[in-house]
């Protein structure tokens, strides 16, 4: 009888256990104890920020993003909501960098003198040999997700224009951080109201960047590492064959093709045209840019229809136009195809359209 | 003696004939998929999601996809049958009785059930992985096997990825069964076990489609389902993966902890 009782004691325990593991599991996974630091000062760190080489890592990123920007098919990784990311790099320029997207993923290796991008869920390879020094698209792409990249490019455009501080420590990926502040300064006419750099204690590279808005606690969009180990990666990683079954192409191919296939890319091209008009400098700057009237009347009717979903009718002695807004950036398209955008409210785009040329 | 107990559960469970029944209908899913896609052939683009867009030509995929997809519905079936026969099928035969008053504790009988499950579950699961090879090779043709990340592995990383997925894939399975076997236990109706356990999966696959409940995704056992894919990424991210097991974990766990608080308690 007595035994009895002490295995049904220990099957209600299997029990507990077991129930008290899953709401471990649902648990997000806490940011531990802040480390204690020696004290930097915050001009130090930007400067060893701007000039760290962080060498040979591997590590994973994760992109929380909740800028709230709506989910396009096309680049699901812009959507809101959690996505992840691995990038391995040898410190000297070769890099592979995996992004699943759903079951899919896409993977882009850099050997040094070739850029592979793979694309699982059309199976296909393009193949860009690196001629110059010009960066390939395939190439920014990997690095937009890797926040020492990011981070350093935000410290260097935006130190003139923000107060900086070092705000406490953090735990990021298992390493010990500071928590670099930059607040734009109270000229600059921006959403942003501080972005947070953790830069690593030891390597200073930076970790983790979160960008913080007005009126939000949250951060709108964070990109971080949650698993890093750093020092020499098998050399095997920086090495692409085309599997023996998937077509290979060019990125002028693909180009061409895609510009058969979709002709509201019209849009994207120009603003990412070869003269971008610049507008003022630091967190408030502006990109300006004018569509060739021949672009505007491509944009299809169902892109047309996504546009105005999205966007909110607005005018002015500008002119008349559409406003797109997120919580980070602000875009202004007027009717005559003048475009700006910038980290910036609506007036400021008002203010500044009139210079587009 | 518990060997002997193990070897006799096993022989008893194949002797079934719908266990029979059973298997073939499972040895038949990657056959069909593998002509499938041999007959749709190399058309214009190919492409899809996941393992869909790579398994042309690439035949040791077909293992890895068939169980992939079984593992939503199939596999979890299989499980709640070989659970519900396991207790509630000799309740209502009234063999049980004999077992729960033989000088045999009622733990143990609980582990032989829950062996003769997960021995099962694996010669199952082997089973379609070893058809959808030879039926995938046969019928696609392989040449090592491709990994959703574009590498190629060799033959023999090939089979160890898939032995990989065999284990991981039974266990989710194992981990059902031990959560129908707490039903099973208090039942005699075997049906009532498969359905409960069947409504249960396809109730759980159809929360995780609703973003508004979030926050109870992560308790769901299917919610690991589709991570289990990082098999065929490389190198593999194995966060995915431990994440999956150690939810199915808990509710082996929790499954077995009320089968045998049931078992225990059971009159006569």
């Amino acid at each position: 009888m007595n035994k009895r009782k002490v295995t049904l004691a220990a099957a209600a325990a299997g029990v507990i256990t077991g129930a008290a593991g899953l709401s471990l599991l649902a648990m997000p996974a806490g940011a531990g104890q802040p480390p204690s630091l020696p004290d930097v000062s915050p001009e130090t760190l930007v400067q060893q920020v701007l000039t760290s080489k962080p060498g040979a890592f591997g590590g994973t990123v994760e992109v929380d993003n909740k800028l709230g920007l709506p989910s396009i098919a096309e680049i699901p990784q812009l959507a809101d909501g959690k996505h992840s990311a691995r990038i391995w790099t040898d410190g000297n320029g070769k890099f592979r960098a995996a992004l699943p997207n759903g079951q899919s993923e896409q993977t882009i290796v850099n050997d040094g003198k070739t850029t592979w991008s793979w694309n699982s869920a059309d199976n296909e390879v393009t193949k860009a040999e690196h001629e110059a020094d010009e960066p390939k698209p395939a190439d920014e792409k990997a690095k937009s997700v890797d926040p020492a990249e990011a981070a350093k490019q935000v410290v260097g455009l935006t130190k003139e224009f923000s107060d900086i501080s070092v705000d406490g420590t953090a735990r990021v990926a298992n390493r010990a951080a500071y928590e670099l502040v930059l607040t734009p300064k109270a000229s600059e006419k921006t959403l942003i109201r501080e972005v947070r750099i953790a830069v690593d204690s030891e390597l200073k590279m930076p970790l983790r960047v979160a960008v913080l808005t007005n009126g939000t606690s949250e951060p709108a969009g964070t990109v971080g590492f949650s698993e890093i180990n750093v020092g020499p990666q098998d050399a095997k990683l920086f090495e692409f064959t085309p599997p023996a079954n998937a077509k290979v192409t060019t990125p002028e191919a693909k180009e061409e093709k895609g510009r058969d296939r979709k002709p509201e890319l019209g849009i994207e091209q120009a603003l990412q045209g070869e003269d971008p008009q610049i507008f003022g400098t630091g967190w408030d700057t502006v990109v300006g840019a004018k569509i060739p009237a021949q672009a505007m009347t491509q944009v299809p009717a169902e892109a047309q229809g996504l546009v105005d979903k999205f966007t909110k009718k607005v005018s002015g002695n500008w002119g008349s136009g559409q406003v797109f807004t997120t919580k980070v950036a602000t875009i202004l398209i007027a009717d005559d195809g003048r475009v700006v955008a910038g980290a910036v409210p609506e007036q400021v785009l008002f203010d500044t359209i009139g210079q587009v040329k | 003696m518990i060997t002997r107990q193990f070897g006799s559960e096993v022989r008893w469970m194949l002797r079934r004939p719908r266990t029979l029944i059973g298997l073939f209908g499972l040895v038949l899913v990657p056959i069909i998929i593998s002509f499938g896609i041999w007959t749709a052939g190399d058309d214009e683009g190919g492409g899809g999601p996941g393992l869909a867009a790579i398994i042309q030509g690439n035949g040791m995929v077909v293992p890895i996809f068939t169980l992939f997809l079984s593992l939503n519905l199939l596999l979890p079936l299989v499980a709640s049958i070989w659970a519900a026969d396991g207790l509630a099928g000799e309740a209502q035969h009234g063999t049980l009785r004999g077992l729960l008053v033989a000088p045999v504790s009622r733990v143990r009988l609980l582990f032989v059930k829950l062996f003769g499950l997960t021995a099962m579950s694996l010669f199952a699961v082997t089973l379609m992985a070893v058809v959808g090879i030879i039926a995938g090779t046969a019928f696609l043709g392989t040449d090592g096997m491709m990994t959703l990340s574009g590498t190629t592995l060799g033959t023999g990383e090939g089979l160890l990825r898939i032995a990989l997925f065999v284990v991981l894939v039974t266990f989710q399975m194992v981990a059902i069964g031990a959560v129908a076997l707490a039903v099973s236990a208090t039942t005699e109706h075997p049906l009532v076990v498969q359905a409960a356990t069947m409504t249960t999966i396809i109730v759980f696959q159809v929360l995780s489609q609703f973003p508004s409940l979030d926050w109870l995704h992560p308790f769901l056992i299917t919610t690991g389902f589709p991570g289990l894919i990082d098999v065929m990424r490389d190198p593999i991210p194995l966060t995915q993966i431990w994440d999956s097991t150690l939810l199915a974990g808990c509710y082996l766990l929790i499954g077995t902890g009320l089968a045998a608080m049931r078992l225990i308690t059971k009159d006569n």
